[in-house]
C-alpha cells in the first residue's frame, strides 16, 4: 500500500511538471498550428539555468532566482521562436525552423555545460523527507505537486474566466474570425508563445532536483509533452492537465512495476486514446484536424 | 423503372438551424435539373448532403432506387454520383493530365498499381487525353494546373468529372466568378454533354439556368417552393415574390464563388 | 517564384494542415529529356561504382554510410514529398531493420541478401503495426504522431535487453554474398550497398511515376477531392506508410552491415530529423535532390564535425533555419526555377488580367 502511495505521489509530481511544460506546447499548437519542436530545448535551458545558479546545499534564494532567470530566458526564447515562425506561413516550415533552433540550442548547451550528467539539489530547507503513511517522502516533490495544483487553478481562472482567456480560447477556435473582428491576434500569439516557453523553462528548474540536466533530456521531455498534448486534445487546457496527470501516473507506475517497458507503456496509452478518441480526451475544438 | 435520384424528406440541421427541411425531389435519367433559390436557401447544404460530403439529419437519398444515405462520399462517387465545388477544387501541384487521369484510373481500377510507370497504362492515358480533348484542353496536358486560368480550371473540372463515368453530375455554381465569354464557353460545353447523363446544377445566373435546364426546382428557406419546367417557374407567383422579384438586388449581393 | 507559390497555396480551399505544395519533376514528357536523364543516371552510377578504385578505405566507408542513409531518406521523401506526410518517425523503422539484420547476422546467416530482406520485412511489419495510428492524421499532427512513435520505439530499444539495451548490439560477423567468402574489404561492402541503394532508388522512382504515385500526389494536393472522385485515401496513405517503413528497414540493414554494430543512438530523434532535413535541403518530391541532401548532411555530421569540436548538429541546426528561409524548394528547386519563370511569363501573356 505504502509503495503504491509513493508511486502515486511520484506520478503526481511528474504530472505537475508535465502540465507546466505541455501547456505552452498545447496552446501554441491550438492557437497557431505551430508545432514547437524547440519546446524541449527551452525546458533544458531552464534546467541548465538551475545548474548554473543553484549550488549544493543552497538556500531558497538562489532557487527562486533560478526560477525567475529561467522564466526570463524562456520568454525571450519563446518570443524569438514566435517571430521566427511568423516569417513563414507554412506549418511544416515552421516546425522545421523550431527543429533547427532545437538543434542549435541543444548543441549550444552541451558546448557550455559539457556532456556530463548534472544533478541539481533541492533548496536546503525542503531537501529532507517527511513521513507520509509510514513512508519517507521528499518534501520537495510534495511542493512540486502543490505548485502543479496552484498552476492548474491559476491557468483555469486565467483562461476560462478572464477576458484575455476568452480571447485565447476564441483564437484556438477560429483564428481568422478573431482577426476579422479587429483583434491583433499577432500580439496575443507572441504573448502566449513567450508565456508558454517561460513556463517550460521554469518547469526545467523545478524538475532539476528530480530529473537533473543532461544532453538528450530535451528530446525525452519533448516527447512526453507531445504525448500529453495528443492525449489531452490539442489546444485544450483541461486536456493538458488530464493528459499530464495520466502520463505522470503511467510513467510512475511503469517505472515501479515494469521498468523495462515504461516508455512502451506511455506509447501504448497514447495509441489507446487515439484509437478510442482520435481528437484526444478533452478536445478544444471539434473537426478532423483538431 | 425507378428514377435516377430520389430524395425523400431529406433534412439537414446545424443545431437549431434547419438548412434543408424535408426536401422531396425526383430526377429522371438524362434530365437536366436546376436548383435555384436566394442566398441562404440551403442549396449548397442540400448539394453536400446529396453528395455525401455532409451527413443527412433525417430522410433518405436513393440512387437508382437504392438507398445510399448511409454511404460515405467516396462510395457514392463509385456508384456514379459525382460533384464539383463552388470554388474549383483541383490538384494544383499536379499536371493537367494527371488531374483527369486520377479520375480515369479510379474507374479503371488501377489506383494502387505500382508495377509500371503511369504512362505505360496506355488505355488509361488515352482515355484521360480523350476527356481533356473533349473540353478543349489537350494542348495543356503537361502544364501545372496552377498555370490555368479560372475558366480553364472549370473546363478541367468538367473533364475530370466526366472521366469518372458518372450517371449523375452535380455542378455547384459552375459559372460563378466567370467572365461573360467564359460563361458562354462553359454553357456551350454543358450543352454538348452526353444525352444520357443526368445533371443537377445549382446556379445563380438565371439565364444559364433557363438555357440549360429541363426542370427547375426553387428552394426557399430549406424547403421546395416550386418545381417544374422553366416556363412554369418563370410564371409562378410565389417564385416571383420569393426570388425573381428580388433578382436584381440579389445580383448585387451574390456571393459569387470567384477566386479569392 | 515566391508569389506563384503563394498563389498555389491560396487557391487550395482551407486545408488547415496543408503542407507546402511541392513540385514533382515532370513525369513522362517528351522522349528527349528522358533519354538525357537516363544518360545522366548511368553516368552517376558509374562514377559512384568507380569510387573504391581511387579512394582510400576510410572515405569509402563514409560513402557506404551515406548510401545507407540515403535509402532511409528516399523513404522519408516518398512520405513527405510525394504524399505530403512529413515524418519524423522513420528512424524507428530504420532501427527495426538494422537490429533485425544484426540479429540475423549473429544468429542465422552472414548472407547479406537474407539480412537485407529480413530488414525490409521487419521495417514493413513495424510500420504496419504502428502506422495506423499515424495515418489517421495529416500535416503537422501527422508529424507530431510520427515523432512520438519514433521516440517511443527508440526508447524501447534503449531499455530492451534482447537488443542490448543502451549498449546496442555488437559482434555481427562480416557479410558474405551467395555463400561466398566474407566481404572484409570496404570496397566490396560499398559495392553491395550501392547496388541495393540503386535498386531501391529505381523502385521508389517507379512507384512515384506509377498510377499509385499519382494517387499519392492527389492525396497530397487535395484529399477531399480524392474522396469526391471515389477514392479511399486512408488505405493509400497506410500503404505508402508501410512502403516507406520497408524502405527504411532496408536502409537500416545496410547501415548495420557496414558498421557491424547498432545502438539506440543510431536511431535517435536526431537521425529522423536529419533525414527530414536531407529531404528539405534536397527538395521534397524530387528523388535525386534528397539523396544529395543525405550525402551533404552526413558529410557535415560525421566528417566536418571532427574539425569543429564534434558540434556538427550546431551547423545542421543553422542549415535547417537557413534552408527554410533561403531555399524553400531545396536543391532540386534551384534547377527547376528557370522553367517555372518561363511558364509564368507565358501565362501572363495569355491572361493579361
Amino acid at each position: 500500500m505504502a509503495t503504491h502511495l509513493v508511486s502515486v505521489l511520484n506520478g503526481l509530481a511528474m504530472g505537475s511538471l508535465l502540465f507546466a511544460i505541455a501547456l505552452g506546447l498545447s496552446l501554441v499548437f491550438g492557437m497557431m498550428d505551430v508545432l514547437n519542436l524547440a519546446h524541449g530545448a527551452v525546458y533544458l535551458v531552464g534546467a541548465y539555468v538551475a545548474v548554473a545558479l543553484v549550488s549544493d546545499g543552497a538556500g531558497v534564494a538562489p532557487f527562486v532566482l533560478a526560477v525567475l532567470a529561467a522564466a526570463v530566458a524562456g520568454a525571450v526564447l519563446g518570443g524569438l521562436l514566435a517571430s521566427l515562425t511568423r516569417a513563414t506561413p507554412h506549418h511544416l516550415d515552421q516546425a522545421l525552423l523550431t527543429l533547427g533552433v532545437a538543434l542549435v540550442v541543444g548543441e549550444g548547451l552541451s558546448l557550455v555545460f559539457g556532456n556530463d550528467v548534472h544533478s541539481i539539489a533541492a533548496p536546503e530547507p525542503v531537501a529532507g523527507g517527511v513521513t507520509v503513511l509510514g513512508e519517507t517522502y521528499p518534501v520537495y516533490r510534495l511542493l512540486v505537486i502543490g505548485f502543479g495544483a496552484v498552476l492548474a487553478v491559476a491557468v483555469y481562472v486565467l483562461v476560462e474566466r478572464s477576458p484575455l482567456g476568452s480571447l485565447i480560447r476564441a483564437t484556438v477556435a477560429d483564428r481568422a474570425m478573431v482577426a476579422a473582428l479587429g483583434v491583433n491576434t499577432g500580439r496575443v500569439l507572441v504573448g502566449v508563445f513567450a508565456a508558454g516557453a517561460a513556463l517550460a523553462a521554469v518547469g526545467g528548474v523545478l524538475a532539476g532536483p528530480i530529473l537533473g540536466a543532461q544532453p538528450g533530456l530535451d528530446e525525452k521531455v519533448l516527447l512526453l509533452a507531445l504525448v500529453v498534448v495528443v492525449i489531452g486534445g490539442l489546444g485544450s487546457v483541461r486536456g493538458a492537465l488530464l493528459g499530464a496527470v495520466l502520463i505522470g501516473q503511467v510513467q510512475a507506475l511503469g517505472t515501479a512495476l515494469l521498468p523495462e517497458y515504461a516508455s512502451f507503456l506511455v506509447f501504448a496509452a497514447m495509441a489507446l486514446v487515439l484509437l478510442l478518441r482520435p481528437a484526444g480526451l478533452l478536445p478544444a475544438r471539434s473537426g478532423v484536424h483538431a | 423503372m425507378s428514377p435516377l435520384l430520389e430524395l425523400r424528406g431529406l433534412t439537414r440541421s446545424y443545431g437549431s438551424l434547419t438548412a434543408v427541411d424535408g426536401v422531396d425531389l425526383t430526377i429522371a435519367r438524362g434530365e437536366r435539373h436546376a436548383l435555384i433559390g436566394p442566398n441562404g436557401a440551403g442549396k449548397s447544404t442540400l448539394f453536400a448532403t446529396v453528395a455525401g460530403t455532409l451527413r443527412a439529419s433525417s430522410g433518405s437519398v436513393l440512387l437508382s432506387g437504392r438507398d445510399v444515405t448511409s454511404l460515405p462520399e467516396a462510395d457514392r462517387a463509385r456508384r456514379g454520383m459525382v460533384r464539383t465545388y463552388q470554388h474549383s477544387s483541383l490538384f494544383l501541384g499536379c499536371s493537367v493530365l494527371d488531374n483527369v487521369a486520377l479520375a480515369v484510373q479510379r474507374v479503371h481500377r488501377v489506383t494502387h498499381r505500382f508495377d509500371r510507370a503511369a504512362r505505360r497504362f496506355k488505355h488509361t492515358e488515352a482515355e484521360a487525353r480523350r476527356h481533356l480533348d473533349s473540353v478543349g484542353l489537350s494542348g495543356r496536358a503537361q502544364d501545372k494546373v496552377a498555370a490555368l486560368s479560372h475558366g480553364e480550371r472549370r473546363q478541367l473540372e468538367v473533364a475530370m468529372v466526366l472521366a469518372t463515368e458518372p450517371a449523375l453530375v452535380m455542378f455547384d455554381e459552375p459559372t460563378a466568378g466567370m467572365s461573360a465569354a467564359e460563361t458562354e464557353r462553359f454553357v456551350t460545353l454543358m450543352e454538348r454533354l452526353p444525352e444520357d447523363l443526368t445533371v443537377l446544377i445549382v446556379e445563380h445566373d438565371l439565364e444559364v439556368v433557363f438555357r440549360l435546364a429541363d426542370l427547375v426546382t426553387v428552394l426557399h428557406l430549406g424547403k421546395v417552393l416550386a418545381s417544374g419546367p422553366p416556363e412554369a417557374i418563370r410564371a409562378d407567383d410565389a417564385v416571383q415574390r420569393a426570388y425573381l422579384g428580388s433578382a436584381r438586388t440579389e445580383d448585387l449581393f451574390t456571393d459569387a464563388g470567384g477566386p479569392r | 517564384m515566391k508569389a506563384e507559390a503563394e498563389e498555389i497555396r491560396g487557391g487550395t480551399p482551407a486545408l488547415k494542415d496543408s503542407i507546402p505544395v511541392v513540385d514533382t519533376p515532370a513525369v513522362g514528357g517528351a522522349d528527349h529529356p528522358r533519354r538525357r536523364r537516363a544518360v545522366v543516371t548511368v553516368g552517376v552510377v558509374a562514377l559512384l561504382a568507380a569510387a573504391p578504385l581511387v579512394l582510400a578505405p576510410y572515405p569509402v566507408s563514409a560513402m557506404t554510410r551515406m548510401l545507407a542513409f540515403a535509402v532511409l531518406v528516399i523513404g522519408v521523401d516518398l512520405l513527405t514529398g510525394v504524399t505530403g506526410l512529413p515524418s519524423l518517425g522513420q528512424a524507428a523503422y530504420f532501427g527495426a531493420g538494422a537490429y533485425t539484420a544484426v540479429l540475423v547476422g549473429i544468429h542465422i546467416t552472414a548472407d547479406a541478401l537474407v539480412q537485407a530482406l529480413a530488414g525490409l520485412v521487419m521495417g514493413l511489419v513495424t510500420a504496419a503495426v504502428t502506422g495506423w495510428v499515424a495515418v489517421r492524421a495529416r500535416g503537422i499532427v501527422f508529424l507530431m504522431l510520427t515523432l512520438a512513435i519514433g521516440e517511443s520505439v527508440h526508447q524501447v530499444a534503449d531499455t530492451w535487453s534482447v537488443v542490448g539495451g543502451s549498449n546496442g548490439l555488437a559482434g555481427m560477423p562480416p557479410i558474405s554474398l551467395f555463400g561466398g567468402p566474407s566481404l572484409l574489404a570496404a570496397g566490396f561492402v560499398y559495392w553491395w550497398v550501392l547496388a541495393v541503394a540503386v535498386l531501391v532508388f529505381a523502385a521508389v522512382a517507379l512507384v512515384a511515376r506509377s498510377p499509385y504515385g499519382r494517387t499519392l500526389r492527389g492525396i497530397r494536393d487535395n484529399e477531399a477531392r480524392m474522396r469526391a472522385l471515389g477514392y479511399r485515401p486512408a488505405l493509400a496513405r497506410y500503404g505508402v506508410f508501410c512502403l516507406a517503413g520497408a524502405v527504411a528497414g532496408i536502409g537500416g540493414a545496410l547501415w548495420a552491415q557496414q558498421a557491424r554494430f547498432f545502438s539506440p543512438g543510431d536511431m535517435a530523434f536526431e537521425v529522423a530529423a536529419l533525414a527530414l532535413l536531407s529531404v528539405v535541403i534536397g527538395g521534397a518530391g524530387s528523388l535525386w535532390g534528397p539523396c544529395l541532401g543525405a550525402a551533404l548532411v552526413l558529410l557535415v555530421r560525421d566528417n566536418l564535425s571532427a574539425s569543429i569540436g564534434g558540434h556538427g548538429p550546431l551547423v545542421l541546426g543553422v542549415v535547417f533555419v537557413a534552408v527554410v528561409f533561403l531555399m524553400p524548394r531545396g536543391l532540386a528547386g534551384l534547377t527547376g526555377g528557370r522553367l517555372r519563370v518561363v511558364t509564368r511569363a507565358r501565362r501572363r501573356k495569355e491572361n493579361p488580367s
